[in-house]
């Protein structure tokens, strides 16, 4: 069989397929079709197409609706803020396990251990102070937990919502104004840890804290 | 791209940029409302970064993909929808179709989207207006064969759309 010869009968294939083909053209291209299993072959796969077709609403060929442009971005806040939430959740299983560590340790050795932690302190907990951060810029977030040492003071910050590898600066400011560095870090989108800084500055004599976020920086009073 | 393909957010905004339209486009046909088809694409977007690290390329498109995810989705928000009572003036109940059906005929309605006017158009005329081929002939002013040669070209061009949109037969 000739591509040729076949080329006549195929044109036809596609009106026979959707069972428009008049009563007078059908005979010879289905004996055509019993002799060609190529033919066949094309007819099965654009019959398949054919039968879908009934599914499909012709009023809508012409344009697809598009989303608006606002929802790429509310696709992206939502992600962000599912990932700031398990960010956060993951933190606190660290303290948790932290705590059953200890309440599964005998009550002697929970109090050495206590005592090793806290660097000679009393008995209990270092009074870690939770710092809030006003008129932060939508969907940027900053927790900020400020930990007293005998050496200073330790300083755990967890950022979001900035841009990744965003360079941070953290410092305590004293009663005077003075700033002493808690050190920097850089803000990473993808990866769940809070950074901990230190600062030789006792939190004793501390006024502020601050944090500089790119180029801008922001205090809380302590 | 690897697995765990939607990891960060530079992975989510290409994704987003190459697939956000059909998928709204899915699923505004499949709900009939704007607001719950950008529901669910914020839906889908959230299960496939939750999910990221099952994404698997060697299984599939990433536009499949989002796909499946998507049509779970429209199947939960349907089921809410319909246990939600709904206002009566809001009118004739949309019809409700299942929902790999509606998959199908949105391919369908993409694929006639990406193929030439001139086969659009004898497929339109022709099929879905059923109207004789010999009156779209001397319509267009062309032999009825030529119509007739169209619907056939047509068809395969369709075949071939569906095929890049992700229609494995």
């Amino acid at each position: 069989m000739t591509a040729e010869r076949c080329r006549e009968w195929r044109e036809l294939l596609g009106a026979y397929a959707l069972d428009r083909l008049p009563v007078g053209e059908r005979a010879g291209l289905e004996a055509h079709l019993e002799g060609c299993a190529e033919c066949r072959a094309e007819l099965d796969s654009l019959a398949g197409i054919a039968r879908l077709m009934p599914l499909a609403d012709p009023e809508r060929f012409e344009a697809a609706p598009s989303p608006p442009a606002a929802l790429g971005d509310r696709v992206l806040a939502a992600i962000e803020s599912e990932r700031r939430a398990s960010q956060r959740e993951s933190r606190g299983r660290r303290r948790w396990r932290l705590g059953l560590a200890l309440s599964g340790a005998t009550a002697v050795a929970a109090a050495v251990l206590a005592i090793f932690l806290l660097g000679g302190g009393g008995g209990e907990g270092p009074p870690e102070r939770e710092v809030a951060f006003h008129s932060l810029p939508p969907r940027m977030e900053i927790d900020m937990t400020l930990v007293p040492h005998s050496f200073g003071t330790e300083i755990r910050v967890y950022v979001s919502g900035v841009r990744s590898g965003t360079l941070c600066r953290v410092f305590l400011r004293d009663g005077a104004g003075r700033r002493s560095s808690a050190g920097s870090f850089r803000y990473r989108w993808d990866e769940g840890s809070e950074a901990v800084l230190t600062s030789a500055l006792d939190l004793s004599n501390a006024a502020a804290v601050g944090i500089q976020v790119g180029k801008r920086t922001f205090e809380a009073g302590v | 791209m690897p697995p765990g393909a939607l990891s960060d957010e530079r992975d989510v905004r290409e994704a987003y940029a190459a697939h956000a339209g059909e998928l709204y486009g899915f699923a505004v046909r499949s709900l009939g409302d704007a607001g719950l088809a950008e529901e669910a694409v914020q839906e889908t977007f959230l299960r496939a970064w939750r999910a990221g690290e099952r994404f698997d390329p060697e299984i599939g498109s990433l536009r499949t993909w989002l796909f499946a995810i998507l049509r779970n989705v429209v199947i939960d928000l349907g089921r809410a929808r319909a246990v939600r009572p709904r206002p009566a003036e809001r009118g004739v109940e949309p019809a409700v179709e299942p929902i790999d059906e509606a998959l199908l005929g949105w391919q369908i309605e993409e694929a006639m989207r990406r193929i030439g006017e001139q086969h659009r158009q004898v497929l339109v005329e022709t099929y879905y207006k059923g109207r004789p081929y010999a009156e779209v002939a001397a319509d267009l002013g062309v032999p009825e064969g030529t119509v007739k040669s169209r619907v056939y070209y047509g068809l395969r061009a369709l075949r071939v759309a569906l095929e890049e949109i992700g229609y494995d037969g």
